[in-house]
């Protein structure tokens, strides 16, 4: 086989080469070919900048708000949870449904008690101090600057004992600044901090929650602790806070980018 | 991936967090941020209520996209049939593509500038081009949201490929106002 020529590449190879789907075989050849012709080799160089084009132009639209209707049809249909109930009765429970959405908070529509997940609700208070005590220092909010954010990730990665992500929020325009480690009451917590242009900063803490507890589902709560609001949820891993001087629907929105890129970081991380 | 959930539901947080990469690939496929919303949740009631073909543990975006994909061709056949031959495509000439974005103007104006294009591209263009530049599928992956076969999810992408290089070339067109 290796003493058989390699064919030229064609238009899929290029393509399938620009967005790294090529088998590691074909991948090397086509990769020799590029190295011989620059024509080639440009071909591919503009296909990815296309594709790059393509991510900065509509990545933004991740971080627009969701409407309350799309996050409610997240929730099984009161059809498909109640099939087997009475049918005078699902009026009623479509009903009680509704109010309860209406007053819960929007997010998932459920809560899960973040006790019973193991770890205890102060975390948001805890959240809401560190933030106001770090977010107003202006020479030293942080311990590690985002220059050195590789080397950041990987210290926090160490001292939690699970693997940590800084999200990228630029494109809802906050700029990681830094991060450092805060004592916790039991485990030492993560805390990374962002701004925007206007020096509005928020903050991300994470700690590990305790084993074998985690529900396997998010849980989302909101809580304003002195001013300062705070989205909170459980992974299966760890609880996380994010916490700022915004409006809940701002928060939110945040929130929302923040857990998207951490859910899809952690499941990534494990294939 | 609890097992409760997978036996007779969908995953909630995965669900919620599909939902930004559902409204996106609905915007691209509509052209329209009204009608793309409606979209996603008529697949979110489709998906519901063909819970129980997810795989738990499969890739629920993949899956999420496959049921919009069908109940878009679904609503563009019945409009089809409604209102005689009216291609979707005309309808989304420039109304959707209203980018947001954040940063100084002349940033803003580049990706405008590639938001028009790839707004001029067919519909089945902009979906492969999402689907494999942004959302970064398999190619097996998007023939399957798509059930094609795998060799023309490719022409398709090459076509796409071209035709864009093509639209953000021409300078003066990007100018243009579009009638």
């Amino acid at each position: 086989m290796t003493s058989t020529p390699a064919l030229p590449p064609t238009d899929d190879d290029l393509n399938a080469y620009a967005d790294g789907q090529l088998s590691a075989d074909r991948a090397a050849e086509v990769a020799a070919a590029l190295a011989r012709d620059p024509a080639l080799l440009a071909r591919v160089t503009d296909v990815r900048a296309q594709n790059a084009a393509l991510r900065d132009a509509l990545d933004p639209m991740l971080a627009e708000p969701i409407p309350e209707r799309l996050l409610e049809a997240t929730s099984a249909p009161p059809a498909a949870a109640r099939a087997g109930l009475p049918r005078w009765l699902r009026p009623a429970f479509a009903a009680a449904a509704t109010l309860v959405l209406g007053v819960g908070l929007g997010w998932l529509g459920r809560e899960v008690t973040l006790e019973r997940a193991g770890t205890p609700t102060t975390f948001a208070r805890a959240a809401a101090v560190t933030h106001a005590l770090y977010s107003v220092d202006q020479r030293r909010p942080v311990e590690v600057w985002a220059n050195e954010e590789k080397g950041l990730v990987t210290w926090l990665t160490r001292r939690l004992g699970v693997q940590a992500h800084a999200p990228d929020l630029n494109a809802v325009g906050y700029a990681l600044v830094g991060g450092r480690l805060v004592a916790g009451n039991d485990k030492p917590t993560a805390l990374l901090m962002y701004e925007n242009a206007d020096k509005e900063r928020l903050t991300l803490q994470w700690r590990k929650s305790g084993s074998g507890s985690g529900t396997g589902e998010a849980a989302f709560r909101y809580a304003i602790e002195d001013g300062i609001g705070v989205f909170y949820w459980v992974d299966e891993e760890c609880a996380y806070a994010l916490s700022g001087k915004l409006d809940r629907s701002q928060l939110l929105a945040v929130a929302r980018v923040v857990y998207g890129q951490i859910t899809a970081a952690e499941v990534s991380g494990r294939h | 991936m609890s097992t409760a959930e997978a036996a007779d539901g969908l995953p909630r947080p995965e669900l919620v967090a599909a939902l930004p990469r559902m409204r996106r690939y609905a915007r691209v496929l509509t052209g329209d941020p009204a009608r793309a919303d409606d979209l996603v949740q008529d697949a979110l009631a489709r998906a519901w209520e063909k819970r129980r073909l997810w795989r738990a543990g499969s890739d629920l975006r993949a899956w999420l996209f496959t049921i919009m994909h069908n109940v878009h061709v679904n609503q563009l056949a019945l409009a089809r049939r409604e209102a005689g031959n009216v291609s979707l495509d005309a309808l989304d000439e420039d109304g959707g593509w209203q980018p947001s974005v954040r940063g100084g103007e002349t940033q803003r104006l580049e990706l405008a500038e590639v938001l028009r294009a790839m707004g001029r591209l067919p519909a089945e263009q902009r979906e492969v081009l999402l689907l494999a530049a942004v959302e970064e599928l398999r190619y097996e992956e998007i023939a399957a949201v798509l059930a094609v076969p795998i060799g023309t999810v490719m022409s398709r992408l090459s076509r796409a490929r071209e035709r864009l290089r093509g639209l953000m070339a021409e300078p003066a067109a990007s100018l243009r106002v579009v009638k």
